[in-house]
């Protein structure tokens, strides 16, 4: 069975009651072009990124990986091109607008409430996807029993329940990471975009992370930027490899292994790791 | 004609705004501080080149005393006190250069009282220019040309000299210049002698125009504000081309609606934040 | 540490001190004064505390307030409640504006900002005294009579006053529990990550603002009434740097911190003025003291004390008023 209709039979629980219709693709761009005045940090990327699909992106240095993440969560505008979420067109949609789209993200170096509890921590994340109703200052927090529910699923999924009153600034550096995927879980996302999320983690930690991801493909399409190819090479279902702002190469990890243009790209030596 | 003596006016009054704001954005380009203190430096400035007047001394040796004081002053209160807070929140940063402020302009009633006084203009420039119907004293135009050398000359220091990379070095990121291998305690008071005794130079200037009185640094230190907006903060260009317009805008306006004049260049402001909020010419 | 951190607990505290002030202060004046400014200094530490903005133009608000009150009661005999009504609502408009504009530049460019509108609004004040009396103010401004009650007395007015805080007071401890208070604590803790998870941050940093603005213009009217005069020194800068030392002094953590701020700044400022003119000087230095010794406020003071005392030392989580070092809006170079 190819992972095309695989993804297709999945899609079904992937989103709320208000699915739309189940699109094959879940995130696409079209010639994507980013400048920075006259430095085009990404010129003409077209992406397609399957639903419940893992895709990694990866690429050299400045080949213009963080600037693609950045148009993709809304942070830098396009120049040219378009994105398009559940063919939707969202290529000037402001970064929180994206979220009530569905599109949540993780940022590589963590980005708590450091100072709020952990619960707290969701029940915000999941609370951003109806931001209007928390402007209403008469509202108790216990309100919204969606966001307080959602908080604790998020919490027992990655074992934080025991954590949940202690705040997210004292946590160890692998719950912090943890928690950091939970914020962008809270909000249901149907794509979840992240930004090397194994950065900065131990072995074991980047084990369970690499298991929590693969986890994550059942009900959720998943975009990450990585730079450890243990992982790339081992859970995704697509590889894009970029290159000075362009596409140099995609397809699935045993056919980027063996391709000669990226062996060229990364010198021949940052390949490794095994495809499962 | 009246036209042409107010924007005369305004652009003297304008290069002096030029100094306090670039003094302002020198500090924070380097040293991330707002400095509150800003206008208290100018009162200074002005109060010394008043009191050595006072004394019997020349001007032109009260002038260039007063914004040497301001500047070993400064650069003094950087070395006791500023440098133990820069690495606390801007909150802490506007406390104590507030409280500093207040500690300065209470220190100058004390000394030289809550009237003020009148600085007159220098021997040798007491006098007025006359070109055919057009009349205009002369120690405005000599502030008009000093500072416009002033102002070429502070513009080699920035671009051109080692200070001035390093300057701008720590305007890109607060530890460039410690990984340049500068002493970076000793360029943090030096520059934030410099920037308070440009204040404190604009001071001494504008004391024969306007006299002096203890509330004239809380002005200057909005008009400080008003010109690094408009002109957009770390910008040189901007800077003067704002202070100028700044000055010109209030100088001419004062001749049709005296009251409004000075909420003419706040409008202005306004308008050039709803429209650029960068500032005119401002990067960041 | 967590009971003296309870919203309930704070208006205990509010409510004790509303009826302590007529046992020690001989003059309502002063009295009612710090409950005034209590509601301004509150108003100030919505944005600073919560929301992590320090706005320098809460005297705009406090003196539009007070020219509200000036203008509508001297000329055109506008029943005191529809009067504050008024103030409230116009507070609020101008807030949302100066807000919007101020908002678009980030750390210390939004503080100069807030200053320079400050400015603009004191220079306005001034230009237009036909309206608003320019130097002189408007004078003769009455306290209010209403439904046969009369609080022109002064320490009947200060009932008056006392019933408005608290009321007011309530609300704005309620409005910091609820979900829009914690999202103000998000974006004020990390902007970033409050917009990536969805909230539209310059929303609510104006909704902020419009209810700062509204309490400040409150406060601004009572004062008038207070004193009988609608000064153009309300609008001055001087009035907006009061605030947000008092603000400050107190402490950002919480609301009830901010009445104590006000409280000992007014009975501070009662002492040393009749003592010495110049003890502004001495403002000056315990300003810097404050910013070195106690960063927390006297709130943070009470605190340490307390958690001494009952040598609980150990930090609950349950935190958003918890920390009142709070963090300023990111002033990077972004």
């Amino acid at each position: 069975m190819s992972i095309h209709n695989e993804a297709l039979k999945r899609s079904g629980h992937s989103s709320g009651k208000h699915a739309p219709a189940p699109h094959p693709v879940a995130l696409e761009t079209s010639e994507l072009t980013v400048a920075y005045g006259s430095f085009l940090a990404v010129r003409g990327v077209s992406l397609s990124v399957r639903r419940n699909s893992i895709h990694s992106i990866i690429g050299p240095n400045g080949a213009g990986k963080t600037t693609l993440f950045h148009a993709l969560t809304g942070r830098v505008r396009p120049s040219a091109g378009s994105i398009r979420l559940d063919d939707k067109d969202i290529s000037h949609t402001r970064d929180d607008d994206r979220v009530r789209l569905g599109i949540a993200r993780s940022f590589q170096v963590t980005s708590l409430f450091p100072n709020l509890s952990v619960q707290e921590n969701l029940r915000l994340a999941s609370q951003g996807r109806t931001p209007w109703q928390a402007l209403a200052p008469w509202r108790s927090i216990n309100h919204n029993k969606e966001a307080m529910a959602t908080a604790g699923e998020v919490m027992e999924r990655l074992s934080l329940t025991q954590v949940a009153g202690r705040a997210a600034g004292e946590l160890s550096h692998g719950q912090q990471r943890r928690l950091e995927v939970g914020m962008a879980l809270a909000a249901r996302p149907r794509v979840i975009l992240m930004d090397e999320p194994t950065s900065g983690m131990g072995v074991d930690d980047i084990e369970a992370m690499k298991e929590l991801i693969r986890s994550l493909a059942a009900d959720h399409t998943v975009i990450f930027v990585e730079h450890n190819m243990g992982i790339v090479m081992n859970i995704s279902d697509t590889v894009t490899v970029m290159r000075a702002g362009q596409k140099l190469v995609e397809g699935t990890p045993a056919e980027i292994r063996d391709d000669p243009e990226v062996r060229r790209a990364y010198l021949g030596n940052m390949i490794t790791g095994d495809i499962a | 004609m009246t036209y042409l003596f107010q924007i005369f006016n305004g652009i003297g009054i304008g290069m002096l705004y030029f100094l306090l704001a670039v003094g302002l954005s020198v500090i924070f380009g380097l040293l991330q501080f707002v400095n509150f203190a800003h206008g208290a430096f100018y009162l200074l400035g002005a109060y010394f080149t008043y009191d050595l007047v006072e004394r019997g001394y020349s001007f032109w040796v009260a002038m260039p005393l007063a914004a040497i004081m301001v500047m070993a002053l400064a650069a003094l209160t950087e070395i006791v006190l500023l440098r133990r807070i820069y690495k606390l929140p801007h909150t802490f940063h506007i406390l104590v250069t507030v409280g500093l402020a207040l500690i300065i302009q209470e220190m100058t009633i004390i000394v030289w009282g809550p009237l003020g006084g009148n600085v007159p203009p220098p021997e040798g420039l007491n006098g007025v220019i006359i070109v055919g119907d057009f009349i205009y004293p002369e120690y405005r135009l000599f502030v008009i040309a000093f500072t416009a050398v002033l102002a070429v000359g502070l513009w080699w220091v920035l671009e051109g000299t080692r200070i001035g990379a390093i300057v701008r070095a720590g305007s890109e990121s607060s530890e460039n210049t410690a990984l340049l291998g500068y002493n970076t305690l000793r360029i943090n008071s030096a520059v934030f002698g410099l920037g308070a005794g440009l204040a404190g130079l604009a001071g001494a200037l504008a004391a024969p125009i306007r006299g002096v009185e203890p509330f004239m640094g809380l002005e200057a230190l909005g008009i400080a504000f008003v010109v690094v907006v408009i002109g957009g903060m770390g910008s040189y260009t901007g800077a003067l081309l704002a202070g100028i317009l700044v000055g010109v805008t209030q100088s001419v306006m004062a001749s049709l609606w005296p009251e409004g004049a000075r909420l003419m260049i706040y409008l202005g402001m306004a308008l050039v934040i709803v429209a650029m909020p960068r500032g005119l010419l401002g990067r960041a | 540490m967590k009971t003296i951190n309870n919203p309930i607990f704070h208006f205990f505290l509010a409510a004790l001190t509303v009826v302590c002030l007529p046992l020690f202060l001989r003059s309502g004046v002063l009295a009612s004064e710090i409950l005034i400014f209590g509601l301004a200094v509150a108003a100030c530490n919505l944005l600073l505390g919560f929301t992590g903005l320090l706005s320098f133009g809460q005297g705009i608000f406090f003196g539009v307030g007070s020219y509200v009150a000036g203008i509508l009661l001297t000329r055109y005999q506008i029943p005191v409640p529809l009067m504050l009504l008024l103030s409230v609502v116009l507070g609020a408009l101008i807030a949302v504006a100066v807000g919007w504009l101020s908002i678009r530049r980030q750390g210390v460019y939004f503080v100069m900002l807030t200053l320079a509108f400050s400015q603009f609004f004191f220079f306005l004040a001034y230009s237009f005294s036909g309206l608003t009396g320019g130097d002189n103010g408007i004078l003769d401004v009455p306290r209010p009579v209403i439904a046969g009650f009369d609080f022109t007395n002064l320490w009947s007015y200060y009932w008056f006053v006392a019933v408005i805080f608290l009321a007011v007071f309530a609300l704005m401890l309620r409005t910091t529990q609820s979900t829009f208070g914690r999202t103000l604590s998000a974006i004020r803790e990390n902007e970033a990550r409050a917009s990536a998870v969805g909230f539209p941050v310059r929303a609510f940093k104006i909704a902020a603002f419009a209810i700062s603005g509204a309490v400040t213009a409150l406060a601004g009217a009572l004062h008038a009434m207070l004193i009988g005069v609608a000064p153009l020194s309300s609008i001055e800068y001087h009035t907006s740097e009061i605030i947000l030392i008092m603000t400050i002094i107190g402490g950002s953590g919480n609301l009830f911190a901010s009445l104590l701020g006000a409280g000992t700044y007014m009975l501070l400022a009662d002492v040393l003025s009749t003592i010495w003119p110049r003890w502004l000087l001495l403002l000056g230095v315990a300003l810097i003291v404050v910013a070195l010794f106690m960063q927390r406020g006297l709130w943070g003071l009470i605190e340490t004390l307390v958690s001494h005392i009952t040598a609980t030392s150990k930090r609950t989580p349950n935190a958003a008023t918890e920390r009142p070092l709070h963090r300023q809006a990111d002033g990077g170079k972004a």
